[in-house]
């Protein structure tokens, strides 16, 4: 860490005449709340609606490094000389974004224009703490970013670890206040070999956001050689699951020849280019953290945004119906760094084993990305309920807590087979009425004879209920009231049926 | 892509070829005793006669032990009676619809899977069955097929079963008592049969009666006779 003060790194590829006085780049960030306040159920979905902004920003600059979905960096110098200033560059680009159409956007409520906020200053975490500052965001001019900084709390570091995937920041943010310490300008006041000494490594990467620097200094002499990785199509692949399933691999290559050199990169550049000769490329945050699944992941969101050609404005992204298929994709390790030894456990990637993984996405490059599912278990009532399945890759977060009480949930034991729609069914009393329910929870006779399906009807030995569940009345999309019963046809089968809205449907079998 | 193909194309052997019997799966106590091997043998093929709880029962130990497991074809799998039975979603995957081309899926899953429990879209040529087969030996995986498979190693079948805790109208379900006969053909040959919760009142899956052997003059149910002479009506004629 001893050049760390001498030698401030850029944090682009961006030559050395771009920086500051201060060793900095001018980076914009953009931020869209929407993406960034919803709980993540379903970070694909997610991705997948952010890229018609991807496509406005990439008008601005077409290098946007997207940070996670909702947060977007731009290197501003470039587009802020050819907009007439970086003023002026912040507000057209909040402004096309706002104004830019409704997308539909599964899982996300957005009303028509999208909220965002830009703000301007030297280094990432700089300009996401301006971008948060005022309902527009700020720019701070150059070389002004140390004194922006001096005044901000230094609960503001928490932001830096979504930013940078640094951990042990929240730790900090708490303890710092307690030694007397409330701004960033107080910390970075301290010598920086004293912030390593009582603080640690979280310490020391403070320390230098406190003091406007990127998180850690990219390596002194970057290897020489070329550590992207390709593969051409011949022909050229119509589907994108199989450039997906070769990214992979791709992905497998590129971190071993890293990491045979001790390296690790903080962004990776897919770059996917059609027959017709074009070309989308982005660049992924990556922070030597990423596994090869999870590279596999983002470029499968790229090309599902790029090829659902959202209506955002052509930038680079275009739908590529009759493009003639993808021939080339390249992956470009961007910006190496010495590794420092960092687990693959973003988003619990590591708990898949390489040779499950290699097979679930095999299927998935037969099947397409929904086919393979992974289960979590979720609260409800309704034993469907109680299961939510997300893609193989995707991570999935319960709305409804497993672990919460559901009172009226059926009890244990489970039944073994859930139908996920609910099968019809005809429940009939003796005379061959249909059994139905009053008000009061009443059946109107003891059911007798149950049709599940096509199947014949069966004569049922015994029976309970009705369970009446009342659900979500404060919701008028999703209120339901049901009355369950638990039967036992004449053949041995133990059944779940449920009456609602006068229909008897069969939800499980217990077999 | 063939089935061939598809195991020609993995770019790697995880293991050598294993023969049935060389490893073996570890699976509940309760269903040890019904199996030639004590556990699934890696390479081989048991079948249950339906999907049920009896299926999912079967993988729940070997999950719990690190090993990974595929279902294939049934798109109404209760993960929650699975998780109950002690097979943990956690080292889960679900393929409800494998489409037309299920043989390739499952050829490719049992490359990646411990086990696969598979319900076939359509009864499989003998032929097909041959190759899945060795793509299990291969890989040393389990196929477990819930469905007809003349070639398995080991059937399964539920032959008697019993709801508890239900009445005429008050009550619930509350645990089955259910008889599995266990049929095949090597060391299985000569059936098994066995008293099982399944499930038990809090969803796992324990004895309720001792292991026989059938063919001896005790024990020996009508329904477990049946099975016991269709078992070896099938080996007499695979």
């Amino acid at each position: 860490m001893s050049a760390v003060s001498t030698s401030p790194a850029p944090t682009s590829a961006v030559p050395t005449s771009a920086l500051t006085s201060a060793g900095q780049r001018r980076v914009l960030v953009l931020r869209c709340p929407d993406w960034l306040t919803g709980d993540e159920q379903e970070p694909g979905a997610a991705a997948r609606a952010f890229e018609p902004v991807l496509a406005i920003v990439a008008e601005f600059c077409p290098q946007a490094e997207v940070l996670r979905p909702g947060l977007v960096a731009i290197a501003a110098r470039g587009p802020a000389r050819y907009f007439g200033g970086e003023e002026a560059l912040a507000a057209r680009l909040t402004e096309a974004v706002s104004r830019a159409e409704a997308f539909s956007q599964p899982g996300i409520d957005c009303q028509p224009g999208i909220d965002c906020q830009a703000g301007i200053a030297d280094g990432l975490f700089a300009a996401d703490l301006a971008a948060r500052s005022g309902p527009a965001g700020l720019v701070i001019p150059a070389g002004e970013t140390p004194q922006f900084l001096a005044t901000v709390p230094v609960a503001a570091l928490r932001c830096a670890e979504l930013l940078f995937a640094v951990s042990g920041l929240p730790e900090l943010t708490e303890l710092l206040p307690r030694l007397g310490i409330h701004t960033l300008g107080e910390f970075a006041a301290l010598p920086e070999a004293e912030a390593g000494s009582r603080f640690g490594a979280q310490g020391l990467i403070a320390h230098r956001l406190a003091r406007g620097l990127d998180p850690r200094p990219l390596a002194p002499h970057p290897p020489r050689v070329d550590l992207s990785v390709e593969q051409a199509f011949e022909p050229a692949a119509e589907q994108s699951e199989p450039v997906v399933f070769t990214a992979k691999a791709l992905a497998d290559t590129m971190h071993a020849r890293l990491a045979a050199r001790g390296l690790a990169c903080v962004r990776v550049k897919v770059q996917v280019v059609c027959a017709d000769g074009r070309e989308s490329s982005r660049l992924w945050r990556h922070d030597g953290l990423l596994s090869a699944l999870a590279v596999a992941e983002r470029v499968r969101w790229q090309l599902d945004g790029w090829r659902g050609g959202g209506p955002g404005p052509a930038g680079d992204a275009a739908p590529a119906d009759g493009s003639g298929g993808i021939t080339l994709i390249r992956l470009v390790p961007d910006q190496l760094v010495r590794a420092t030894g960092h687990q693959l456990s973003l988003w619990g990637d590591a708990v898949v084993s390489d040779r499950v993984a290699r097979a679930a996405i095999r299927v998935q490059a037969m099947l397409g990305h929904a086919a393979v599912t992974r289960p979590v278990l979720s609260g409800g009532r309704s034993p469907a309920e109680q299961v939510l399945l997300a893609p193989f890759g995707d991570t999935a977060v319960p709305s409804r807590p497993a672990d919460q009480p559901w009172p009226d949930r059926i009890p244990a034991p489970a039944p073994a087979t859930v139908y996920p729609q609910p099968q019809p069914a005809s429940v009939t009393d003796s005379a061959g009425r249909v059994v139905s329910v009053s008000g009061r929870a009443q059946p109107s006779a003891p059911p007798a004879w149950l049709t599940a399906g096509h199947g014949p009807a069966r004569a049922i030995t015994c029976w309970a209920g009705p369970w009446p569940v009342t659900q979500r009345w404060w919701d008028p999309d999703h209120a339901c009231r049901q009355a369950r019963f638990q039967l036992i046809t004449d053949d041995g089968s133990a059944w779940l049926a449920v009456l609602q809205d006068g229909r008897w449907l069969v939800e499980a079998r217990y077999d | 892509m063939e089935v061939a193909q598809v195991i020609s194309l993995s770019p790697a052997r995880h293991r050598d070829d294993v023969l049935p019997g060389e490893g073996v799966l570890p699976v509940l106590p309760a269903l040890a005793g019904l199996l030639p091997a004590g556990g699934l043998a890696r390479g081989s093929v048991v079948t249950t006669e339906v999907f049920g709880l009896l299926s999912l029962a079967l993988a729940a130990d070997a999950v719990a032990d690190g090993a990974w497991c595929a279902i294939a074809g049934v798109p109404a799998a209760g993960v929650r009676a699975a998780a109950d039975a002690g097979l943990d979603p956690a080292r889960l995957v679900l393929i409800p619809e494998p489409g037309r081309g299920w043989p390739q899926v499952v050829a490719s899953l049992l490359d990646g899977f411990d086990i696969v429990l598979l319900c076939p879209p359509e009864p499989p040529p003998a032929q097909l069955r041959r190759k899945l087969e060795a793509a299990a030996r291969r890989y040393g995986s389990v196929l477990l097929v819930a469905g007809d498979w003349p070639g398995a190693q080991t059937r399964l079948q539920v032959t008697g079963e019993e709801w508890t805790g239900l009445g005429a109208g008050h009550g619930r379900l509350r645990a089955r008592k259910a008889q599995v006969v266990a049929s095949g053909r090597g060391a299985a040959e000569r059936p098994r049969s066995c008293w099982l919760w399944l499930p038990g009142p809090d969803g796992s899956v324990t004895v309720a009666g001792s292991v026989t052997a059938i063919g001896g003059a005790a024990g020996m149910s009508g329904a477990a006779g049946m099975a016991s002479a269709g078992a070896q009506r099938m080996i007499s004629s695979g």
